[in-house]
Formats: C-alpha cells, structure tokens, sequence
C-alpha cells in the first residue's frame, strides 16, 4: 500500500471512528450500528496480519476507555477480529461488496461473542438471547452500514490493496 | 522468500499473542489499576471523541424531549378537540334529556346515525338505534330538543331510518307561531354553504297574510302526521314566486341535521295526543289564553245565575208584601208561606213546577216584574248591571216579616 492509499485509508477510517461517537448516539438504536468493526476491517484488509492486530488492539483501548466497565474486552476482540480479517483476506482475496457485507457481519458477531463471553456481563438466557437475537441483528445493520460506506466512499477509498 | 514469509508470519503470530496477552493482562488488572489508564485515554487521545459523543448526546436529548414535547401538545389539542365534541355531544344529551322529561311519555329515545354517503352534500338520511320492537312505525315523526328533524321512512326490529327535513320528499303542514298563517314546508333547493346549507321554504302562505323575519314556525297538526306545536325553524324572508295568491318564505331550521346525534321518535298515541307547549309555541299560549278566557265566561256565567236567582228572591219577595197589603187593605188574613215555598221561592220556582227559562230582558221589563201568583211564571232576567235603586231597601228588608 502506497502513501496516497495508506492516507485515504486513513482518512476514511477516522471518518468512521467519528461516525461511531456522533450518528451512533444519535440514532440510539437498539441493534445499533458498530462503525468501529467497520473502521477495523476496513484497515486490516489493507495491513499484514500482525498490524492488524495492533490496530484492532489500540481500536479496542479507544472504545473501552469510553465504556463503564470492562475495560479490555474491546481491545482483545478486536485484535483477534483485525488479525481474522486480514487473514482471511489474503485467503480468500474477496473483492466485492457483498462478500465485504459478509465478512462484516461475521467480524461484528465474532466481536460481540468475545465481547460478552469475556466481560461476563450476562448469563443464562439473557446471554443466549443477546448472542444470538441482538447481536446477530447488530452485525446484519452493521454490515449494511458497511456496505453503504464503502460505496459512499469508494471514489476516496481503493478496496483492493495493491 | 520462504524465510522471509515463514518469519512475517511468525511475527504476525507474536504481534497477534502480544496483544491478547496484553489485552488479558488490562482484563485482569483490578479497577483502581485500570481506571488511571482509562482516564489518561479519555484525556488525550480520546478527548476528541469524548467531546463528539457528549455533543451527539446533547443533540439526542434535545431531539427526544422535542418529540415528547411535541407528543404533549398534540395529545393536548387531541384533547382539547375531543372535549369539544364531548361538550357539544354533552349538551344535545341534556337538551334531549330535558325534552324527554317534558314530554314524559309517548316517544322512543334512539341515537342517529349519519349514514350519508360521502357523495352527498347535505345530509338527507339518519339511521336510528331503535326501531318497530321498540314502537316506532312508518311516519313517526323524529324530534330533537331544538324542533322537527324529520320522519320515519322505514322502521326495521332493531333499526329505523328516519328521512330529514332536508330530503326532496319530505313535506309538512305548518303555522306562524300566532296561529294567522299556514302553509307546507319543503326543503329549500338551492343549497348554500356553511350556516345556511340547511334552509326550508314554507309554501302556500296566503296573500293577505305577511310574516315578519324572525316569526317562529310551528307544525300546525294537518295532516295528522305530526302533532301541533313542534317548532320547525324561524322566517328568514320572503321568496319571489310566481304564485299570485300565495306566498313563499324562506325558513332557518330548528336543528342542524348535520348535529343531531340523538333524538326522539314520538309515537303515534302521542302524534294523536299532542305534545302541547313543548316547544313554547305562541299558539299553545294562545289555547291557554283561550281556555283562560273560557274559564273567565263561566265564572261570569255562574255569576250572572246567581244573581239572577238573588234578584228573583227579592222580585218574590216584592210581590208577597205587594199582596198582603192588599188582602190586609181587604180585610182577608196574610197568605200562608211554607217552608218549601219560600225555598222554591228561593231558588226561583214554584212548587212542582219546572225550572223557570231565562230569559234576557230589558232595564224597564226587569223593573215591572211579574205578579202572578204561583205557576210556572216565566222569569225574566236583566242581563245589564241590576239597578239596586229601582228596589226599596226597607221593602226588602220587611219580607221575612212576612
């Protein structure tokens, strides 16, 4: 990746990152739209594996210092995620937008199952109820999101590192 | 190249298990170790963002109390509109109410249903909730508290269809509240908007008669469909007709059809009965005054008898002195007077005879009354003032003397 695309990248990820702390509020949804899963795999497409670690772990560090508790949480999901994403882009080389979708709707529910199976937040039936209702409905929005943002930005953004 | 690749991956794989250790490590770490570097993180880096949410929130707020703010008023002016309806709906159930508790009897109450249909303009038709099971036949007429609203065109078990005044068919035989004109009243056929969407024309109104605007309007009780006395609408003006002999007046209805959500179907004993000063028709106090009058002749009539008796009573006993001074001046005794006699006398009859006819007479026969001894003497009246100085007092009162 050159400069020129490092740069959009960049840029377009931060545009998400703001996106999370000012349309997510706002909107308040109760599957809400997680633009930071989408900044992750956005970048991690575009890095080696390991860096996609690192960033998925500094990613985790920025949501979890905004969260009440489980400080940590986030950033371990991520970096597993981030690390999944980039691998998995090398294996499968998916260049288009509906395997893009995919892909963020199984980044965002493999988030979440580490997110709540480490923050032992819920249990039980409500656990179930949040893996399996909640968060899959989560991720499908958020995939949506995604894909939108990609084709927004796509004249800005190169999907495919060089 | 297999190196190279073989020693990224391996570095990909440490970078991958340093950040899970790391990240397990923060996990562990008690909260009074954790929360310093989560408030470096809010301070520096992270402030930006902090100060984004804090403003997407304000906005989020501002918005949901907008919309709560917004629910208030329209559940408000829900309200307000609802309690309008309520109030005018509360008022037609009292007016309704109040004309049942004056009719007292002989009506079927029922709610009125609009069932126009949309393509119509006016109101023609209601449906009502209550129907032949209930008493209401073909023809009864259909009353508001405000007045006439119409009749019964088909009356089923259960539900009844009343035609209004406003249908084309609907005719009624109508009077000026004092009795001095008649007339039938039709739906007016040029139809306006707004008030005057509902207007009546009372036809066949004679020449020589001329209504004012503002003279009520009442049924007169031809026709035997609706009883005398239910208030239809008030003279607007007159309308130019071609009609030479008669004239046309242009009405305002009682009720507003478009309104009435509850009235009273009148039965048919009650259409025969009458409803009597319902409505406050003039020409029901015109029948009071008339009974009034009435009542005053008999009084006066019971008088005049009264003192008829009373002045035959002192004509008897006129006559009784009149011929015992005579028989006295002759030398023959006083005549006898029994008790029954002087009753007769009394009441103005002779013994065994027939009540005396009375007769009206002038001033000057009623001062030369008759003196004819017993018999059926036929007693003759003054129907003027009696002139109590053609009769001597001391006359008068010497009799029982007698």
């Amino acid at each position: 990746m050159n400069w020129t695309g490092a740069a959009r990248t960049i840029v377009v990820c931060a545009i998400l990152i703001v996106l999370q702390y000012t349309l997510r509020p706002l909107l308040a949804w109760r599957a809400s739209i997680d633009f930071m899963v989408v900044a992750l795999l956005l970048g991690s497409v575009r890095l080696r594996p390991g860096s996609a670690a690192v960033y998925g772990f500094l990613l985790g560090l920025v949501a979890d210092s905004l969260a009440v508790s489980g400080f940590g949480t986030a950033a371990l999901g991520m970096s597993i995620v981030g690390f999944s994403a980039s691998w998995l882009k090398a294996v499968f080389f998916a260049d288009n937008l509906a395997l893009n979708g995919f892909f963020l709707f199984l980044a965002k529910w493999l988030f979440d199952l580490i997110f709540l199976l480490v923050s032992h937040r819920s249990s039980g039936a409500e656990l179930a109820m949040q893996l399996f209702v909640w968060s899959p409905l989560s991720a499908a929005v958020t995939a949506v999101a995604g894909v939108l943002a990609l084709s927004v930005l796509k004249p800005l953004l190169e999907l495919r590192t060089s | 190249m297999a190196t190279a690749s073989r020693l990224g991956s391996r570095i990909d794989a440490g970078l991958l298990v340093g950040c899970v250790v790391l990240s397990l490590i923060v996990i562990a770490l008690p909260a009074d170790n954790r929360e310093p570097i989560a408030t470096a993180l809010r301070r520096s880096v992270v402030a930006p963002l902090v100060g984004l949410q804090q403003g997407a929130e304000r906005w989020r707020t501002a918005w949901v109390s907008s919309e709560r703010r917004q629910l208030v008023v329209d559940s408000l002016s829900l309200r307000a509109v609802r309690a309008q309806a309520l109030q005018l709906e509360n008022d037609q159930l009292r007016k309704v109410i109040g004309l049942g508790s004056r009719l007292d009897w002989g009506f079927v109450p029922a709610e009125a249903l609009h069932s126009t249909a949309p393509s119509e303009d006016v109101v023609t038709t209601l449906t009502l909730t209550a129907g032949s099971t209930a008493g209401i036949a073909q023809y009864s007429p259909v009353v508001a508290a405000e007045g006439l609203v119409g009749t019964i065109y088909k009356a089923d078990p259960t539900m009844s269809i009343a035609l209004l005044y406003t249908h084309p068919d609907f005719r009624a035989s109508a009077m000026s509240g004092d009795g001095s004109a008649f007339g039938i009243v039709y739906p007016h056929p040029a139809r306006a908007t707004g008030a005057d969407a509902y207007m009546l024309e009372l036809r066949g109104v004679t020449t020589r008669v001329i209504l004012k605007p503002g003279t009520l309007i009442f049924t007169s009780g031809l026709g035997g469909t609706f009883p005398r006395g239910i208030s239809v609408g008030t003279v607007v003006e007159q309308i130019k007709t071609n009609e030479v002999w008669t004239r046309t007046y242009l009405l305002r209805p009682a009720v507003t059809p478009s309104r009435v959500t509850s009235v009273l179907v009148l039965t048919a004993q009650r259409v025969t009965q009458g409803t009597g000063n319902i409505w406050g028709a003039v020409v029901n106090g015109d029948s009071a005054s008339r009974r009034i009058a009435a009542a005053g002749d008999s009084l006066a009539r019971r008088a005049a008898l009264l003192e008829a008796q009373a002045r035959q009573a002192t004509l008897d006993s006129v006559r009784k002195a009149t011929i015992d001074s005579v028989r006295r001046s002759l030398g023959a005794p006083p005549m006898p007077v029994s008790a029954a006699d002087s009753a007769a006398a009394r009441r103005g009859q002779t013994p065994g005879a027939q009540p005396a006819p009375v007769v009206r007479d002038t001033g000057a026969q009623a001062r030369r009354p008759s003196t004819a001894p017993g018999g059926a003497a036929t007693v003759k009246r003054d129907s003027a003032r009696p002139r109590r100085d053609s009769i001597r007092p001391d006359s008068t009162k010497k009799t029982p003397h007698s």
